[in-house]
């Protein structure tokens, strides 16, 4: 069976260039939020593999956000994205629990390989 | 990774950014420590660079990425926003909407970035001055101040430039499925009709009938549902402008802004942004006075400028006031005297609100110095046309010293509207419901006053009396005629009534009024026109311009 992933970004432009990679690569895309309390609603109803945090959204600190996921769902693997020169808080999304990050751009190899060293 | 299907996205997405960008800078002013406003500001840049980056516009990413880095070190506590630095991000934002736009049109156009970027990557809060008014101006092209005496300004400055920027709309999809139920249902009924017809069964095609015509409605509310947008869809970009403004001239400016959530009609918002835009130009420009002299008055150093929109029942409500110097009423009929626009006479006797009315007389404000922040070619005549065109009144309150007050009324939608049918000679008409107040027979021997100024009494008291027929160089007699009394339509025309002699007053109907084009929008007194249920084309008329 594919995959599921949710895809956390506040933008909307951003969540449909994610899910046409996904799609592409053979995932399923079985949600999307825009912000915090819609992700931590989906969550408990989807009960994603995979799930895609931009660190930056409208209602909540990302790290923050991480923590509830990482807390509410410990079996979803957390990828983080940002953009680049935001290493430290990189290094902080990993301490906290997350699997891996993709830099902002990305590419669709980019997100396959780093989807593919997460594991089964 | 082919990135075009997504370009549509990326430019829409872009512009709202930028946009909510510009807003909150200039709000920011006001309240600079506002850290939760930094974090957004800063989120919106890192955002603008995120998807520029995505779709390799390396521009955008590269100014976005100076902006954000300047946003950064104020959300760091590094140093305050400044207003030099509100300038130039301000002017980062103006610049990355003008590439976004670049794109939206498919352009190869190049803008150099490189002077803005460097100014963004220098900037340095010890060296920059600290903005305060009178000392810096901003990098905005300044035109000559200059004198005109320019008359076909006046001529052409009755017509608004028209924005094409409501060409497309946002619609609820909510909104979207009413319609396709109504249409279906329509479709329904209408193969029930044309059944019931074949049959001649009239019981049914009644019912039908019935049904077609609550549908109609149906239909008619949806659809003035889908042409409702926020006042903020023209309200977004005017803190900033009055802020500019206000720089510019060395002026501080608290604006306020109220009921933007208001939702009006699309027709009325595409055509009273540019008369609001007048308004507040001259209110900056010439209601306030410099910060000097304010205080000199005992008044606050920074002036105000509030701009509310109210909705009552079906009407509409702009108010424009600033706490300026207000208006002269004397100065203003010495003025109007000395173009020849009114006699000594009339200013003797004219009232201090009917001396406020002058400035919208054509030719009265576009004579003066022209500043590149206002009198453009457009003056107050404009902006008093521009609210006539949409069946609304201007009125103008002042206090001197105290500030003055523009007041805008408009009923709220103006495509379909109630209308009173009248009949005169062989054409029918619509009069507007909203400016009848009611009808009357008249008779014919209480007509007073002169030939060219006809008046009437009625209800004790005396009205000014215009007959339709005169109007439309029809004869005054008639075989239909009704003995001594005249049927009449009374209307309010500028808060006066005046009453209008028809043939015969038809009855109550709801129009879709369609505009004229040239060469009909060059007829006097009628405003649009209608198509009845026979197919007839019927004018409506403007009854401003035939008092």
């Amino acid at each position: 069976m594919n995959r599921t992933v949710m895809i956390i970004d506040d933008s909307l432009f951003m969540r449909k260039i994610m899910r046409g990679i996904l799609v592409d690569l053979g995932y399923s895309v079985a949600a999307e939020a825009s912000s915090g309390i819609e992700a931590m609603k989906n969550l408990h109803t989807y009960h994603p593999d995979i799930i895609l945090l931009d660190i930056i959204l409208p209602d909540s600190n990302g790290l923050d956000l991480l923590e509830s996921i990482v807390a509410a769902c410990p079996d979803s693997k957390v990828v983080v994205c940002s953009s680049i020169g935001q290493q430290l808080v990189m290094q902080k999304s990993l301490d906290m629990g997350a699997k891996a990050f993709i830099q902002k751009p990305f590419t669709p190899e980019k997100i396959a390989e780093v989807l593919e060293g997460l594991g089964n | 990774m082919d990135m075009s299907p997504y370009r549509d996205l990326f430019v829409s997405e872009a512009h709202s950014h930028l946009s909510a960008f510009s807003e909150l800078l200039v709000q920011l002013e006001n309240a600079p420590d506002d850290s939760a406003a930094i974090n957004e500001l800063f989120r919106h840049a890192h955002s603008l660079k995120g998807m520029g980056a995505t779709m390799g516009f390396e521009q955008i990413v590269g100014i976005a990425h100076l902006m954000e880095n300047q946003l950064s070190r104020i959300r760091t506590g590094e140093f305050r926003l400044l207003p030099a630095l509100t300038d130039l991000l301000l002017e980062g934002g103006d610049t990355l909407s003008r590439l976004v736009s670049l794109i939206e049109s498919g352009s190869d156009a190049f803008e150099n970035t490189a002077g803005l970027a460097e100014r963004l990557a220098a900037f340095d809060p010890a060296t920059a001055s600290d903005g305060r008014l009178h000392t810096q101006t901003p990098p905005v092209p300044e035109d000559t101040v200059q004198e005109t005496t320019s008359q076909e300004k006046v001529a052409d400055s009755h017509v608004f430039r028209h924005s094409d920027s409501f060409k497309s709309v946002r619609i609820k999809t909510e909104t979207l499925d009413h319609l396709v139920n109504i249409t279906g249902e329509l479709i329904t009924h209408r193969h029930r009709l044309a059944e019931s017809v074949r049959l001649a069964d009239v019981a049914t095609s009644t019912s039908s009938l019935n049904q077609l015509a609550a549908l109609l409605r149906d239909l008619r509310d949806e659809v003035f549902k889908a042409r409702m947008l926020p006042f903020s869809t023209i309200a977004e970009r005017f803190p900033r402008l009055v802020r500019d403004l206000a720089r510019k001239q060395g002026k501080e400016v608290n604006f306020q802004l109220e009921g933007k959530e208001i939702e009006l009609d699309r027709g009325i918002l595409e055509e009273i942004a540019d008369p609001i835009v007048h308004i507040l130009r001259n209110a900056v420009d010439h209601g306030l006075e410099p910060a000097d002299d304010r205080v000199t008055a005992g008044k606050p150093f920074c002036g105000t400028i509030s701009l509310t929109v109210r909705r009552d029942k079906d009407h509409l409500e702009i108010v424009i006031t600033d706490d300026g110097r207000g208006m002269d009423p004397e100065r203003l009929k010495q003025k109007a005297v000395e173009k020849g626009l009114i006699t000594d006479e009339q200013a003797a006797r004219m009232s201090s609100p009917e001396a406020y009315q002058l400035v919208c007389a054509p030719g009265f404000s576009t004579a003066v110095t022209v500043t590149d922040i206002s009198g453009r070619g457009v003056g107050m005549d404009a902006v008093h046309e521009a609210v006539r065109s949409l069946a609304g009144v201007l009125t103008i309150q002042s206090q001197m010293g105290q500030g003055s007050s523009f007041i805008m009324r408009m009923p709220i939608a103006i495509s379909i509207i109630h209308a009173l049918m009248v009949q005169c000679g062989p054409f029918e008409m619509a009069f507007p419901l909203n400016v009848v107040t009611h009808t009357a027979e008249l008779k014919r021997s209480a007509i007073r006053g002169t030939d060219r100024c006809p008046t009437i009494f009625l209800d004790g008291a005396e009205l000014p009396f215009k007959s339709l027929r005169r109007l439309f160089d029809l004869p005054e007699e008639y075989s239909g005629m009704q003995g001594e009394l005249l049927p009449a339509v009374i209307c309010e025309v500028a808060g006066i009534p005046t009453a209008f002699s028809v043939d015969r007053v038809i009855g109550q109907q709801e129009i879709f009024v369609r505009p004229l084009r040239s060469p009909l929008s060059h007829l006097h007194g009628v405003s649009g026109a209608t198509i009845t249920g026979d197919g007839r084309v019927l004018f409506v008329a403007d009854v401003n311009a035939l008092a």
